[in-house]
């Protein structure tokens, strides 16, 4: 117990409450039996969804994770040192979720986990992760604004990913933008930043709908869609009922309008589940396709289909649990011990790694990657080109101030604190 | 049931807890119940912190369990919805407890929830009970509440969606909830890692205790009447509206305090609790350990979130797949839940026994 | 209103009365005549959607896919009806839990046995003249009508529908009659089943087809089931045409999330004020209009 403030006269009024700090007086952190983790070698946790509803995205995590160890284990480990996995399976579930994080820092005692494909399941477990200062890496494309001492959330943010594919489909196709996204923090705050990022190149937003998770009938929306007439959509629709809407889009013939997408394609392969020409013109900005033509990228998916013969995609969260956890390695072996803190100040010294999208470089102050935003483009058989690469900083976090070097923040920051959202 | 439970030195002291509404009425049964409450005493002290944090999140998960044994197995009142008052309590002692950010505020945001949740479920029930809904209906009903603030909750992400300084947080949940605590301003006792585990166990111990009296009281027996036969019991002249309607609303006390003490421990909590697995559970658990056993509802949802747990851990993908087995095989085999059963079990070989009032109380406390 | 606009918005009434219907339909037999809250209708609509899926990528016409996600699915219900639920009636509220498990296996199965999605299928029949929207929403509606009817001839018209009734009515009484009561229950059942399946295959090209693919049911056809009331068909009817009237207005008003939760309320008040369903409403008025007379 914490800063237990007890006067006398507390202890007599409350004669429960003194039974309880004896109580609790004579507890040890480890217990009497001492529990403590069974291995003495370094140990990873890898929390990712194999059942519930984000298995579809989960599964490719767990095992890009889990080929990345497999393979610098076969190279000799790090410092010499075999890496141990700890990897149940939280079922999509966060209550779950909680249980497997302490799970983790209690008993198994790892060095590092990577958790969680939602931002929801993220926020579950922070407090946890900030209470132990655990080091922990999420990896999926998110709404942006981590600013957290510990926590790495290496995917590219909404702020990326628009800002790739947003100004690309203005000068393409117009500056009128209807926006349809989940109707969730991150939907919303993509909402947001579409907003934002229409106003810097000249654009505007001329109608929007968020709409729940639950839904897949969209007969309305697309009624909407075609009564604004916009240039082009920018779609932030998350998850499986969602993707509902290309299948009743092209039946309704609005695959006229092309799309933006920060949310399909990357992420639940929409592409390749739904029969084409579903997805025809639809433009998503991605740091990571599997698709992507590049020798490294080749490689990397021959070895990954190599290992897991029954696997279904690569994702671009995927992807990012791949090269952080050479990441990972690299500041280890930089720091020389497994020891948290000192890692996490060599993953603050300016790191960078090979990954299958291109090189990436750890931003230290902000603990966000700077991607290689690309814009893929699916054509009416499907087939994705990628257009206009560029890199794209976290400059959001840089806006609001964000030093982790400096000072040891706990936060999330989101557009509204700093711009003018209308 | 049992001849000799009047007599032992300690037969006042159970007197106000026992009667023909509870089973477990012999002095074998409380001494089995002392046990039971002193192993779960011991687990910290045995296990550490971590024994104390798992620990806490799933005694606060059997007291929402009870909440509805209370209200299903004694009243007839299925509630698929009992997650609505486990989670309005939860997001209103946050609301309180971020806006009064010291001792103060984590006392009132303990008042303030139970309060709340009391009269959601005061509001609810009245308009349920009072407008005739009854069986079936009311299940579907409280389900059908419980999705609608699962959906409300979740777009409520935006910054005017804040009451105070506390944001509802949508889908990602509110954030930043503070431990539980008794006292003003910054003087009495902030509740730590291990205090909190011993308050949960304390609570449930005490509901426990205070819902076993309660039945075997007079509005105990009139629940009873009214799951049996409304009617008749209407015809003798009790209100039995009235009575559903309280019982209503001490279950859903009960389940506030409970969301309470889930939330401060997780410091967090997410409209997750209102969705439709989350719903189940306290369905689930009351349904196997026996829904007239309030101790069996404990047991059980110990034991299956303990065992579900257990088979998450181990990452299998089979884990699912085995939990709704052995659901599935439950009910059927046992309809009535396993603490009824083994009530029965243990009935049948007393009576087989020469001397029953002797015979050693073995496997009996177990089943309640 | 313009005139395209109310065209509009009479599409959305229609696109969603005949999601409601479909939704509704198997759960509402089942629930309806045998007592059973079956909470794994979701996932019987799921084996429909997977069969019929499974069906086209082997190269079945998409019309002969979805008889096979019917068959499918009813042999799956009288499988499930023989070794499980038989055991489950007049157990109300343990069907409920029984049915719970069965769900929560039935997906994981699916995840374990065919991955995390099925293949695509195309909605076929193109896209509308005049109104943005699929011909095949209208060819939704009108086989959700057509189902009702056909139950509705059923129920009422045959031997079979009469003896059925007998049994769920009053089963001591209809086996004295000579009624075979199990295989009465056997065959409603997997009519139910049945007409779950149906729902998936129909669903299985406008929707993408993935384990969770039941639970996007689950909250419609329970919800239209209670608003109906214990007539099955006509309860059915009245609920979806209300309930869909209540989501396509204030979806049209004021957008998807508050289509979604003024339906849900309405639901709750339409509870509270005719806790028998519109249909015990109706046959309340019906009683006091014949006690008058």
């Amino acid at each position: 117990m914490t800063g237990r403030r007890c006067s006398r006269r507390d202890v007599i009024a409350g004669g429960s409450a003194s039974v309880l700090a004896g109580l609790a007086g004579c507890v040890a952190e480890g217990g009497l039996v001492g529990l403590g983790d069974g291995s003495s070698g370094p140990t990873v946790a890898i929390l990712e969804d194999r059942s519930g509803t984000f298995a579809l995205t989960g599964t490719a995590k767990y095992r890009t994770t889990k080929l990345a160890i497999e393979e610098i284990n076969r190279d000799g480990g790090i410092l010499g040192e075999e890496i141990e996995v700890f990897a149940p399976d939280p079922q999509s579930d966060n209550m779950r979720y909680q249980d497997l994080t302490r799970y983790a820092i209690y008993r198994e005692d790892v060095d590092v986990m990577w958790a969680g494909y939602s931002s929801a399941t993220r926020e579950a477990i922070r407090p946890i992760v900030n209470e132990h200062e655990q080091l922990y890496f999420y990896t999926t494309q998110y709404e942006g604004g981590v600013c957290d001492k510990t926590v790495f959330p290496l995917g590219a943010t909404a702020r990326q990913q628009l800002g790739a594919v947003v100004p690309y489909m203005i000068e393409e196709y117009g500056d009128e933008i209807y926006t349809i996204a989940a109707d969730y923090n991150f939907g919303q705050l993509s909402g947001d930043w579409v907003k934002i990022i229409a106003e810097e190149h000249g654009a505007e937003v001329v109608g929007e709908e968020y709409i729940p998770l639950s839904e897949s009938q969209f007969g309305s929306t697309i009624n909407d869609i075609r009564s604004a007439d916009p240039d082009f959509v920018m779609s932030m629709l998350v998850g499986q009922d969602h993707s509902s809407f290309y299948e009743q889009r092209l039946a309704s013939g609005l695959t006229d309008i092309p799309i933006g997408t920060s949310t399909n394609m990357a992420q639940e392969r929409e592409h390749l589940r739904i029969d084409p020409p579903a997805l025809e013109d639809v433009y998503a900005g991605v740091s990571y396709m599997e698709e992507l033509p590049t020798d490294r990228n080749e490689a990397f998916v021959e070895r990954y289909y190599d290992r897991w013969d029954d696997a279904e995609y690569i994702n671009q969260e995927a992807q990012n649990n791949y090269f952080s956890v050479y990441l990972y390695k690299e500041a280890v072996e930089r720091a020389g011990t497994f020891d948290q803190e000192a890692v996490i100040e060599e993953l603050e010294s300016g790191i960078e790694v090979e990954a299958p999208e291109g090189d990436v470089a750890l931003d230290p102050t902000t603990h966000h990657v700077e991607h290689n935003m690309r814009v893929a483009h699916a054509d009416e058989t499907h087939e994705i080109t990628f257009d206009d690469e560029r890199t794209i900083e976290p400059t959001f976090l840089h806006d609001v101030g964000c030093d982790l070097t400096s000072e040891a923040e706990q936060t999330q920051y989101e557009p509204a604190d700093y711009y003018e959202v209308v | 049931m049992s001849v000799g439970s009047s007599d032992g030195p300690l037969a006042g002291l159970r007197r106000p807890f026992e009667g023909p509404n509870t089973m477990g009425n012999t002095p074998g049964f409380w001494l089995g119940f002392v046990v039971a409450v002193a192993v779960l005493a011991a687990l910290p002290v045995l296990f550490g912190y971590y024994a104390a944090e798992i620990g806490a999140v799933f005694l606060a998960y059997a007291l929402l369990g009870v909440s509805l044994a209370f209200i299903w197995g004694y009243c007839g009142i299925l509630s698929f919805g009992q997650v609505v008052f486990f989670g309005v309590g939860g997001y209103a002692f946050g609301v309180v407890a971020i806006n009064v950010p010291t001792l103060t505020g984590a006392t009132l945001g303990l008042l303030a929830a139970i309060a709340v949740s009391t009269c959601f479920a005061a509001a609810l029930g009245y308009f349920m009970f009072y407008g005739g809904v009854r069986n079936v209906y009311v299940t579907i009903l409280t389900l059908v509440v419980a999705l609608v603030l699962y959906t409300f909750m979740g777009q409520t992400a935006g910054g005017e969606w804040a009451i105070g300084d506390a944001r509802l947080g949508g889908f990602n949940g509110m954030s930043g909830v503070p431990d539980l605590g008794i006292g003003i301003g910054s003087t009495g006792l902030e509740i730590g890692i291990v205090a909190h585990y011993y308050v949960t166990l304390g609570a449930l111990v005490a509901t426990y205790l205070g819902l076993r009296a309660l039945v075997n009281s007079h509005f105990g027996y009139a629940m009873v009447a009214t799951r049996e036969d409304e009617s008749r019991t209407e015809m003798f002249g009790y209100n039995t509206t009235f009575i559903k309607f309280a019982a209503f609303t001490i279950g859903g006390a009960i389940a506030g305090l409970s969301g309470v003490l889930f939330t401060t421990q997780n410091n967090y909590i997410d409209p997750s609790v209102f969705g439709i697995t989350a719903a189940a559970l306290p369905v689930v658990w009351a349904s196997v350990g026996g829904r007239t056993s309030l101790l069996g509802t404990v047991g059980a949802a110990l034991a299956i979130q303990f065992l579900d747990y257990q088979l998450a851990l181990s990452g299998s993908e089979w884990a699912l797949v085995i939990i709704g087995s052995l659901l599935v095989f439950v009910v059927l085999v046992m309809p009535e839940g396993v603490a009824p059963r083994l009530r029965d079990i243990v009935v049948d070989y007393r009576s087989s026994e020469p001397t029953p009032a002797d015979a050693p109380a073995g496997t009996e406390e177990v089943s309640d | 209103m313009a005139a395209p606009e109310l065209l509009n918005l009479g599409f959305e009434f229609v696109e969603i009365f005949a999601f409601i219907v479909l939704a509704t339909v198997g759960l509402a037999v089942i629930f309806g005549m045998m007592g059973i809250i079956n909470l794994a209708h979701g996932e019987f609509i799921l084996v429909g959607a997977y069969a019929t899926s499974f069906a086209v990528a082997a190269g079945l016409p998409l019309a002969v896919a979805m008889a096979v996600g019917v068959v499918a699915t009813a042999a799956f219900g009288l499988v499930l009806e023989r070794f499980i639920i038989r055991r489950l009636y007049g157990r109300l509220l343990d069907s409920m839990v029984v049915t719970w498990g069965i769900s929560l296996v039935m997906i994981q199965l699916t995840r374990i046995a065919f991955g995390n999605t099925a293949p695509g299928v195309g909605i076929p029949f193109g896209q509308l003249p005049v109104v943005d929207g699929p011909v095949y929403y209208l060819v939704l509606a009108v086989i959700a009508v057509g189902v009702l009817g056909g139950l509705y001839a059923l129920f009422t018209w045959t031997d079979f529908g009469v003896r059925a009734r007998a049994t769920m009515q009053d089963e001591e009484t209809a086996r004295s009659m000579g009624v075979d009561t199990d295989r009465m229950y056997m065959a409603t059942f997997a009519i139910g089943s049945g007409l779950a399946g149906l729902t998936g295959a129909l669903y299985a090209p406008v929707m993408t087809v993935t384990p969770e693919y039941g639970t996007s049911f689950l909250v419609e056809s329970f919800v239209a089931v209670v608003v109906g009331g214990s007539s099955v068909l006509l309860g059915t009817i009245l609920a979806s045409g209300f309930l869909g009237t209540v989501n396509a207005a204030f979806t049209n008003l004021a957008g998807t999330f508050m289509g979604q939760v003024a339906m849900l309320v309405a639901a709750i008040v339409a509870i509270r004020l005719m806790p028998d369903g519109i249909t015990g409403l109706l046959s309340d008025l019906r009683e006091k209009w014949g006690e008058s007379e």
